[in-house]
C-alpha cells in the first residue's frame, strides 16, 4: 500500500502558498499538478519531501504518517527542476548514492546501478562527471538516482521542461511507460499543460491557495471548473471576452463588449443560464472553436460573424490569427495552407455549443 | 594613436610591475645572500650585495643548540594546532551562519566574529597574559598559543568558510537527505566536497600565520615552549647582532611554509577563485 494523502495542509511565509489542501494519489497514479510559476507547486513537493515543514495539515504515506519525519526517513524520493546533481561524483555514483545510503555491498549496488540505466540509456555515461554530459543526459541521471531508491511516493519537479523538444517528447514517452513508477504513487509537477494532459492519469490545476480542479485530463479541460482553470489549459489560451446576455425574441443571446459581436445561446446552454445575473459574465471560446471561412464556404451548426485580421502567425503544425471582431479581438486556429493579410476582412464560424460561461467575478462555470 | 597609447600602458604597466617585483623580493635576496655572509662582512659599512665566501656552514651554526630545532617543531605544532581548531571552529560557525542565519545569530553576529580580527592585538596583550596565566595550563605551554591565536584565525576562518558554504548549493544536500542521508552524512558526501578547495586555502591562510607569529609568542612562552620566531632574536654575541646566523635559521623556517603552498597551490587558487565562478 503506497496511496499518498494530504489532509487539510497549510503553508504560508508572509502570505498563505498552500491553504487547506486535501489530495489523495493512489498508488500506482501519475498525478499531474499543472499551474503558473511561483504558484506553490515546488513547495507542495517540497512540503512532502519533508524540506519544508507544513503550518497545519497531514501528509500520510500507506498507514505512515510523516507529517513530521525528516527527510531522510521518508520514503520519498524527488527529482529537483536544478537536477541538484552532485558535480563531484561521477554519474554512476550519482546513481548509487541513495543505495551507499543504506549501505548496500558493492556488488548489489553495482547491479542495481548498471539495471537503471540500462533502462534510461546512459550506461556508456556511468564513469562521466554531471559536467561533463547534456541537459537530457543530466535529466535521466536525476531520474536514475530517485528510480534505484525504491521509495512509495515520487515526486517530480519539471523534470522535463528545460529539455529541448525532441528529447522532451521522447522521455515524455519514456515516463509513460516506466513500469517502476506503476507501483508508487508519482505526483508529476510542471507548468506546461501539454504534458499534463498526455501525462496525467489524473491533472490537478493549481492555482492561488491550493488546487482549483482535480480530474481526468479530459475532464479537466472540457468542463473547466473555472475561468482560471480554461485560461492555464490550451496554447493559443482561451479567448475570454466580456460579454451579457440578452433575450432578442425567444433566443438568448450573447452580447460581447459594449458594440462587439453576438451569437444566439444554444439550448441546452440557455437552460442552465437562465435566471442567473447576466449583464456581466465573461465567455471563454477556445481558439479551435473559432473557425476562419474561406471565400463562399459556410459552416452548417456554426454562427458566422464578420471581422478582419490584426496579426497572423504561422507556428509549426497551424497558424494563429488574431482578428477583431466588433472591437473585441478573437484568436482563431487556421491550417498552414492559409494566408493573411493585415485589416484582410474575414468571415469566423464560431462553434456555439463548445462555448463557455464564466461568472465575471468569481470565474466560475455557469454551466457546471 | 590607440596603438601607442596601447603601448604605453603597457610600458608603464611593466615598469609598476618591476618595481613591484623589486620591492617584494629584495628583502628576499638580502635574506638570502646575508644566511651565508660571515658575520664581519654583515657588518660593514659598506655592505656587499654577494657573499665574497660563501658560509654554508651557517645553516648548520644555528643548530649549535640543540634545542633550536626542537623550536621549529615547536612552532609547527602550534601552527598545525591552531589551524586544525580553527578550520574545526570555524567552519560549524561558518556553516551555521550560512544555512541558517536567523538561528545562528544573524549578519550582526556574523560581523562580530569579524570584527574581533580590527583592533590591534597589542591591546589586548595583556589582559591576554593575565588571563591564560590564571588557565590551568598557563601561558609558558602548546596550549596557550593554540588557543590564542584562535582570536586571529577563527573569524578568519568563519568568515571565509561562510561564503564558501553560501556558493555551495543547498539543493545539493537536499538531494542528500532524500538520497537517506542525515545531515552530518550529507554534509560530509556533498558539502564538503565541494568546500574542500576554499577549506585548503584557509587552512594555509591560518597556519602561515600561527607559524609567523612573534608578538604573543615572545611574552607568553620561551622555557617549556619556544617557537622559531623567539629563537631568532637570541643570535647575538654580546653587543652584536649575528645577522648571518639570523637570515640563517629564518631562511630554514621559510622552507614549511614555502613547500606547502607548493604542494596545494593548485587548491588554493581554486580555492581562492570559488567564489568569483561558480563549477
Amino acid at each position: 500500500m503506497a496511496r499518498l494523502q494530504i489532509e487539510g495542509l497549510c503553508k504560508g511565509w508572509d502570505f498563505p502558498v498552500i491553504d487547506r489542501l486535501d489530495l489523495t494519489v493512489e498508488e500506482g497514479e501519475f498525478f499531474v499538478v499543472v499551474g503558473p510559476s511561483g504558484i506553490g507547486k515546488t513547495t507542495l513537493l517540497r512540503l512532502i519531501a519533508g524540506l519544508e515543514s507544513p503550518n497545519a495539515g497531514r501528509i500520510v504515506i500507506g498507514d505512515l504518517d510523516i507529517t513530521t519525519l525528516p527527510p531522510y526517513q521518508r520514503p520519498v524520493a524527488m527529482t529537483f527542476e536544478s537536477y541538484a546533481l552532485y558535480p563531484h561524483l561521477s554519474v554512476f555514483e550519482n546513481i548509487a548514492s541513495s543505495l551507499r545510503a543504506q549501505r548496500m555491498d558493492a556488488a548489489a549496488i553495482r547491479t542495481t546501478v548498471t539495471e537503471v540505466a540500462k533502462l534510461l540509456r546512459i550506461e556508456a555515461l556511468l564513469d562521466r562527471r554531471p559536467g561533463e554530459i547534456s541537459g537530457g543526459q543530466k535529466q535521466r541521471t536525476a531520474l536514475g538516482r530517485t528510480l534505484v531508491a525504491k521509495p512509495q511516493t515520487f515526486l517530480l519537479d519539471e523534470p522535463i521542461s528545460h529539455l529541448d523538444a525532441k528529447i522532451r517528447h521522447e522521455l515524455r514517452q519514456q515516463l509513460r511507460s516506466l513500469e517502476e513508477l506503476r507501483q508508487v504513487a508519482t505526483l508529476y509537477v510542471t507548468h506546461d499543460y501539454a504534458e499534463a494532459l498526455s501525462l496525467g492519469d489524473r491533472i490537478g490545476v493549481m492555482g492561488r491557495g491550493g488546487l482549483i480542479q482535480i480530474g481526468s485530463a479530459r475532464d479537466v479541460f472540457m468542463r473547466p471548473r473555472t475561468l482560471f482553470v480554461a485560461e492555464h489549459l490550451g496554447q493559443p489560451a482561451i479567448n475570454a471576452v466580456a460579454a451579457r446576455l440578452a433575450d432578442e425574441g425567444a433566443d438568448m443571446y450573447v452580447r460581447a463588449g459594449n458594440s462587439g459581436f453576438g451569437f444566439p445561446v444554444v439550448a441546452a446552454h440557455a437552460a442552465m443560464l437562465a435566471g442567473g445575473d447576466r449583464a456581466q459574465i465573461t465567455v471563454g471560446i477556445r481558439p479551435q472553436h473559432v473557425k476562419v471561412l474561406r471565400n463562399g464556404e459556410d459552416a452548417p451548426g456554426h454562427h458566422v460573424i464578420e471581422g478582419h485580421v490584426e496579426i497572423y502567425e504561422a507556428l509549426g503544425a497551424n497558424g494563429v490569427v488574431v482578428t477583431d471582431a466588433g472591437g473585441v479581438n478573437l484568436t482563431a486556429l487556421t491550417s498552414l495552407d492559409r494566408d493573411f493579410e493585415h485589416r484582410q476582412p474575414v468571415r469566423l464560424a464560431l462553434q456555439t455549443d463548445a462555448v463557455f460561461y464564466f461568472d465575471s467575478e468569481t470565474g466560475s462555470n455557469l454551466l457546471l | 594613436m590607440s596603438e601607442r597609447s596601447a603601448r604605453l600602458v603597457r610600458t608603464l604597466l611593466l615598469i609598476f610591475l618591476g618595481l613591484w617585483l623589486l620591492l617584494t623580493l629584495f628583502p628576499l635576496y638580502w635574506q638570502f645572500i646575508t644566511a651565508f655572509k660571515s658575520a664581519a662582512e654583515t657588518n660593514r659599512t659598506i655592505p656587499t650585495f654577494w657573499p665574497e665566501v660563501w658560509n654554508f656552514g651557517n645553516l648548520t651554526a644555528v643548530f649549535a643548540d640543540p634545542s633550536n630545532f626542537g623550536a621549529l617543531v615547536d612552532s609547527f605544532i602550534i601552527a598545525t594546532g591552531n589551524t586544525v581548531a580553527s578550520l574545526v571552529l570555524g567552519s560549524l560557525a561558518g556553516y551555521a551562519f550560512a544555512r541558517f542565519p536567523h538561528q545562528a545569530g544573524g549578519e550582526n553576529l556574523a560581523f562580530w566574529i569579524l570584527s574581533n580580527r580590527m583592533f590591534p592585538p597589542v591591546a589586548i596583550l595583556v589582559p591576554m597574559f593575565f588571563l591564560f596565566d590564571a588557565m590551568p595550563w598557563g601561558t609558558d605551554s602548546y596550549l596557550s598559543l593554540i588557543i590564542l591565536y584562535l582570536v586571529f584565525n577563527m573569524p578568519l576562518a568563519t568568515w571565509l568558510m561562510m561564503v564558501f558554504f553560501r556558493d555551495a548549493p543547498r539543493e545539493l544536500e537536499e538531494a542528500a537527505y532524500l538520497d537517506g542521508y542525515s545531515p552530518l552524512r550529507a554534509f560530509v558526501k556533498v558539502t564538503l566536497p565541494l568546500v574542500l578547495p576554499g577549506m585548503i586555502s584557509v587552512a594555509m591562510l591560518c597556519w602561515i600565520f600561527a607559524w609567523n607569529e612573534y608578538l604573543f609568542a615572545n611574552l607568553f612562552v620561551g622555557t617549556n615552549v619556544r617557537t622559531f620566531t623567539i629563537v631568532i632574536p637570541t643570535f647575538t654575541l654580546g653587543s652584536q647582532t649575528l645577522w648571518n646566523l639570523q637570515m640563517a635559521f629564518s631562511l630554514i623556517a621559510m622552507v614549511p611554509p614555502v613547500a606547502l603552498f607548493i604542494l596545494l597551490r593548485r587548491y588554493m587558487v581554486r580555492g581562492l577563485s570559488l567564489g568569483v565562478v561558480k563549477g
